[in-house]
């Protein structure tokens, strides 16, 4: 009984302590990519919300926010990257590319949807997404790590 | 400041490189692509003996998908080319359209269009800088370049509505009129961005670490310039004074007044000074055309907005425009149907990219994102 | 002096010259040397019964501009001898509107991955039939109709 209380309570702070410390990776695809930059700059400012640090290197991150058109040459190199992140690992599908296709959906080399290519947690609507709604997303998915309803 | 090494070289480490010579992938995925460029570089010690970009991680098929719809649908792809400067890249597609239709267009929406542009120029440049100095490894200079650009954003959300990606330029005008807000955010702008460049400037310019690691950094000679098709600002910076907003003026760039600033070191400091300058001319543009900006309507009331996807044309046609990367146009075939025959797009960025071997041989590797960030692609239209 | 075959001009004024295609490389010689020193792109257009490969050429000296055409079946000499510039414009035109030229060295796929079936902007370019690429271990594309393990 005690046990099991005391396993619970660790597993929760766990989930609040992922959830307020995503490390995204710096991935911009195309144009939905400056928008989180914009996200990242001064105005909009993220690092409020506890997801500061940019990566570089897929190995040290924990978010990965697919932000731009998935075409067939890059899917491939998408999974590799994701692959490559430790757990645990999320994903944010930015902008109507990402999430379907978006304007190119009709074209001959764009994927449509990333989540043919690697589980997605949030997606974001918009062509492209304000930053509001970037942040929206956030804080969405860190809701969704503390209530431990994500994919991985 | 080592700059250029010529081959054969010991390169530091013996005198047989071949066998020495280590290949090393930059890309996709790298914080300083700008996106997705892939560099194939062949390494002797730490300098590069050969570099291969590989590109096409973003070919969304514009070419093909305009050439799908009617002619203002057309529009929508002609936007995400050049994310980050998408009026100018409207422009190059509506002033073609319009001269293949014999379009009149209203005094006051040309006057606009080129204000619009000007600032979206502005917008383009300061994320060049920004993202620049990141490349640089100075942080600095992309929070101020931010909250800069964020203020021209508001601006054109103010009047397009949107942030990014606009759709305002349409076939005969513009979508809507410029509000008084808009005109006093635009003025208030105007008053101070130049004062603000100067701050920006002096982060970088007056950085030692910067400035010794872009001089002589990443030349490239008039001659290799002309022979790659290069165009904007990396040609200017490397001493040939063109700039179409001059030579072969459109809109009404012939009734304002600015200079077009060039260099003749052509490396990468050479193109810093070069895009700073050009966007203080842009501030003076801005600024004589709010002068000048007459009233009237802003779209031809012969072409609304219903109408305007039965529009037939037949003919071709290409008007070159000057966009932030350099010249940019595009070449359209109408067959006599509502819908382009041809839609070829001329990007600057594709031609500008493809003088990377030359620009990086002979380098050490730490300058390779140096030169490659100041070449500034932007994928969405490098591979369109 | 090389022939011309026909001349027109653009809806602005930019003059269109007609080249048969043998002569397209003395031809655009002569030009760069009469100061055309320039070469902004190369493009192909499939006009269902013949390709046509246009050179938009500039003098930047002079400021004029010039479109060179040719028609073709399929096979023109490449240019790379006078432009470095026409090195990438001409594997773009094989990759997309599949145009070979003679005498490039290296004429790959630019933007689409090796081994792609078809040239997407020739006119009767299956827009149904999908391809899936993946990659392989050396870090090359592969592309096949089946969906298998691609994207
Ligand atoms: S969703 Fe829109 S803005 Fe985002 S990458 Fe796609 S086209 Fe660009």
């Amino acid at each position: 009984m005690s046990d099991s209380i005391l396993v619970t309570s660790l597993d929760e702070a766990l989930k609040w302590g992922t959830g307020k410390s995503l490390w995204p990776f710096t991935f911009g695809l195309a144009c939905c990519a400056i928008e989180m930059m914009s996200a990242m700059g001064s105005d909009y400012d993220w690092a409020r919300f506890g997801s500061d640090v940019f990566r570089d290197s897929p190995r040290h991150s924990d978010l990965m926010i697919v932000s731009g058109t998935v075409t067939k040459k890059m899917a491939p190199r998408i999974r590799r990257l994701y692959d490559q992140m430790a757990f645990p690992k999320f994903v944010i599908s930015m902008g109507a590319c990402a999430s379907a296709g978006g304007p190119y959906v009709r074209g001959y080399s764009v994927v449509d949807g990333v989540d043919q290519v690697v589980p997605v947690d949030v997606y974001v609507y918009g062509c492209p997404p304000r930053p509001e709604a970037l942040i929206q997303a956030l804080k969405m998915l860190q809701d969704r790590i503390v209530a431990g309803r994500v994919k991985h | 400041m080592m700059g250029r090494i010529q081959f054969p070289s010991t390169g530091g480490r013996g005198t047989d490189m071949e066998d020495k010579v280590i290949e090393v992938n930059f890309g996709p995925q790298h914080p300083s692509t700008h996106g997705v460029l892939r560099i194939k570089v062949k390494l002797d010690g730490e300098i590069i003996v050969d570099a291969q970009p590989v590109i096409g991680y973003l070919h969304r098929n514009a070419e093909k998908l305009a050439e799908m719809g009617a002619y203002p649908k057309g529009m929508i792809y002609i936007d995400r080319l050049d994310y980050v400067a998408a009026l100018n890249m409207e422009l190059g597609y509506v002033l073609a359209v319009e001269n293949l239709m014999d379009v009149q267009v209203p005094e006051r929406a040309l006057w606009i269009r080129q204000m619009m542009v000007e600032l979206n120029r502005e917008a383009s440049h300061l994320i060049w800088l920004g993202t620049h100095g990141l490349d640089m490894g100075m942080l600095t200079p992309f929070f101020y370049c931010f909250r800069e650009r964020e203020r021209i954003l508001r601006i054109f959300d103010e009047i397009t509505g949107s942030r990014l990606l606009y759709n305002y330029f349409a076939i005969g005008g513009v979508y809507s009129d410029i509000t008084p807000k808009a005109i006093d955010m635009i003025k208030e702008w105007t008053e101070d961005f130049g004062t603000k460049l100067e701050e920006i400037q002096s982060i970088l310019g007056k950085s030692y670490i910067y400035v010794s690691r872009t001089k002589g950094v990443g030349t490239l000679s008039a001659e290799d310039v002309l022979s790659y098709g290069v165009t904007g600002p990396m040609q200017r910076a490397s001493g040939i004074k063109r700039d179409l907003r001059k030579d072969s003026p459109y809109l009404f760039y012939d009734k304002v007044n600015f200079d077009v600033p060039y260099r003749t070191e052509g490396d990468v400091y050479a193109r810093f000074l070069v895009r700073i300058e050009e966007m203080r001319q842009s501030i003076k543009i801005v600024k004589q055309v709010l002068e000048k900006l007459p009233q009237g309507d802003f779209y031809n009331k012969k072409y609304s907005k219903p109408m305007l996807v039965r529009l037939k044309a037949t003919g071709e046609s290409y008007v070159p425009t000057e966009s932030p990367k350099g010249e940019f146009g595009i070449h359209l075939i109408g067959d006599g149907s509502s819908i382009p025959y041809r839609v070829r797009i001329r990007s600057p960025s594709f031609a500008n990219l493809s003088s990377i071997p030359t620009m990086l041989k002979g380098y050490k590797i730490a300058d390779l994102t140096a030169a490659v960030s100041s070449i500034d692609p932007v994928f969405g239209e490098v591979d369109r | 002096m090389i022939p011309v075959e026909s001349e027109s001009s653009t809806k602005n004024g930019i003059k269109v010259i007609y080249v048969a295609k043998e002569n397209i490389l003395p031809f655009l010689k002569e030009k760069k040397e009469e100061g055309f020193d320039t070469l902004l792109m190369i493009s192909g257009v499939d006009y269902k019964d013949h390709l046509e490969v246009l050179y938009h050429l500039l003098s930047s000296k002079n400021n004029t501009r010039i479109i060179v055409k040719t028609k073709t079946d399929g096979e023109v000499d490449s240019v790379t001898s006078l432009w470095k510039g026409a090195d990438w414009h001409e594997r773009e035109t094989w990759d997309l509107v599949g145009i070979k030229f003679k005498n490039h060295p290296n004429l790959k796929r630019i933007l689409l991955a090796e081994g792609w079936v078809g040239h997407p902007l020739r006119k009767d370019y299956p827009m149904d039939k999908k391809q899936y690429v993946n990659l392989a271990d050396d870090g090359e594309d592969t592309v096949s109709f089946d969906r298998g393990e691609g994207y």
